[in-house]
């Protein structure tokens, strides 16, 4: 929460302006990172790549019902971020991933866990659309038959239907789920890779850079899903478009060589950002 | 959860990585200075028309005013223009805006000025047996003048570095503004038919209020100066405590 001049007013034992500047230039994340409803609880993260660490010590709650955008220079750590809230790193020789990361209360690293299912509570899309080289309807029904999740034709035809729907690709694939999936345009394939993740029932869809490689109408459908999905899903999207932050996202992080330097309501990190660091970056001044 | 303070005075030492971008900044602060500077220039020639009973400062004031009128209209397409092209965020956006803002007080501040040199024009035409500006009063008129002055020009200099500080001294000098205003009112309210006629009494009241309200922009930029340096907008406050806060931050 940003403290006010009226805040100040009342408050005892104020800052002075040397310390003010002093706080202005700390790497102590900045903001509340904590949410009120959180789905996702993330305390003290590392992430190191053999000797090199990649994420330092960042504390951010994933809520639900909310987009939380991570933005950030290249090499900040977002999208390492990113991938350790449903462990895609564990793929990666020689990463190590410490602190606590929860989900719904669960400790997602727990040695007993299965990253399988975890991932599709926890769902992934990428910066570029990777439909299976299957159908549209096999690349929907795909993660449903590999978890079990329905139990007869209809009820999968009824799932492909209902995933399409909230992906809104259902009216333009309707009529030919039988074409292969990379046969759909960029933006369509994207739509289609976010039906796929969303028929696995996720509770968390992590998205990143999903519209960077889309023109700018397909971009504003994605968006648009974006803030239907927020309906029912957490989201949380790396992006390099910080005016794509600022449109869709209720909450901003912003990464800084491995650490999270500030987070809080997107509408303040892009009017007032209190960290300077977080004020060059989003405003250009960054060297 | 953290405290968060409020910021320090901004650093703009780190400019943009597009260079430009820097270039249209300074280019709509300048354009903004530049009627700031010439609304103190022209209301001190207005004055002075009016002690030294001096048209053609009078005429000089009314034809220079379209410039600050075109030059509003330049810092308009500026901030289309940046917003536009370079969709500023953070500081860039409270600088735009309030620069924004700005010109348009500064635009009427000038129209301020243009009713000061209508008004003694008219006084300059009429045909009146006694003196138009009496000693004590003319002593007062040029307090006024020199307290609206001060504060719009140095509203202007806050501007130029986004200084709070400065913006605060302007909020003090507030009272000292109401005071020279009312000392005028107060010796026109006092004035006999025989000292003076009704209509130069509703001339020098006007070109009181209009030396008034000069000042008054001041304080409007001022409150903008603010918002761009710290983020807080603090237009509608209580002045008093809003300068005894601040002074206690160090400003």
């Amino acid at each position: 929460m940003s403290a006010t001049i009226a805040t100040m007013e009342k408050a005892t034992g104020a800052m002075s302006a040397a310390e003010l500047a002093s706080a202005r230039h700390s790497r102590e994340t900045v903001g509340d990172f904590t949410t009120a409803n959180p789905r996702m609880t993330c305390r003290d993260v590392d992430v190191w790549y053999g000797s090199k660490q990649a994420i330092k010590g960042v504390s951010l709650d994933i809520g639900k019902n909310e987009v939380v955008s991570m933005i950030g220079p290249s090499g900040c750590g977002k999208s390492t971020f990113l991938r350790s809230l449903n462990r895609m790193n564990d793929t990666i020789v020689g990463c190590r991933v410490t602190g606590s990361i929860k989900l719904d209360g669960q400790e997602i690293y727990d040695k007993g866990l299965d990253p399988v299912p975890l991932r599709a509570r926890v769902g992934m899309v990428f910066q570029k659309p990777n439909p299976f080289p299957k159908s549209i309807y096999e690349n929907v029904a795909y993660g449903s038959r590999i978890h079990g999740l329905t139990n007869n034709k209809a009820e999968l035809d009824g799932l492909v239907e209902s995933s399409l729907q909230k992906a809104g690709l259902w009216n333009e694939v309707k009529d030919r789920l039988d074409q292969p999936g990379t046969g759909l345009s960029g933006g369509q394939q994207q739509r289609l890779c976010i039906a796929r993740t969303i028929a696995v029932s996720p509770e968390v869809i992590l998205m990143d850079e999903p519209c960077s490689a889309l023109d700018p109408i397909a971009t504003a459908i994605i968006e648009e899903l974006i803030d239907e999905l927020r309906q029912n899903y957490s989201i949380a999207i790396v992006t390099h478009s910080m005016q794509q932050a600022a449109r869709v996202s209720q909450r901003t992080a912003y990464f800084h060589l491995g650490d999270l330097i500030e987070v809080g309501e997107t509408n303040q990190i892009f009017t007032n950002p209190q960290h300077k660091l977080t004020e060059d970056y989003i405003t250009g001044r960054f060297g | 959860m953290n405290a968060i303070p409020p910021k320090p005075t901004i650093d703009l030492a780190t400019g943009h990585t597009v260079r430009r971008y820097d270039e249209e900044l300074a280019k709509l602060r300048g354009i903004i200075i530049d009627i700031g500077q010439r609304v103190v220039e022209q209301t001190q020639a207005a004055v002075i028309a009016l002690i030294e009973r001096e048209e053609s400062f009078a005429y000089r004031v009314l034809d220079r005013e379209p410039l600050i009128d075109y030059l509003s209209l330049d810092a308009d397409e500026e901030v289309f223009r940046m917003i536009t092209r370079r969709q500023p965020t953070a500081v860039d956006l409270r600088i735009v805006l309030a620069l924004s803002k700005i010109a348009s007080e500064a635009e009427r501040a000038g129209d301020k000025v243009v009713r000061i040199a209508r008004q003694v024009l008219e006084l300059l035409g009429l045909d009146i047996a006694t003196e138009l500006l009496p000693d004590g009063l003319k002593t007062l008129m040029l307090e006024l003048d020199d307290k609206a002055c001060s504060m719009f020009d140095r509203s202007i200099h806050a501007v130029d570095s986004f200084d709070v500080t400065l913006s605060l001294a302007i909020f003090e000098d507030e009272p000292k503004l109401y005071h020279a205003s009312n000392e005028v009112r107060r010796l026109l309210g006092e004035s006999s038919q025989e000292q003076m006629t009704p209509r130069q009494t509703v001339g020098l009241l006007t070109i009181a209020h209009a030396l008034e309200r000069i000042g008054n922009h001041a304080t409007t930029i001022a409150e903008q100066v603010i918002y761009v340096a710290l983020g807080q907008d603090v237009r509608f406050r209580n002045r008093e405590i809003l300068i005894d806060t601040l002074r206690h931050h160090g400003y």
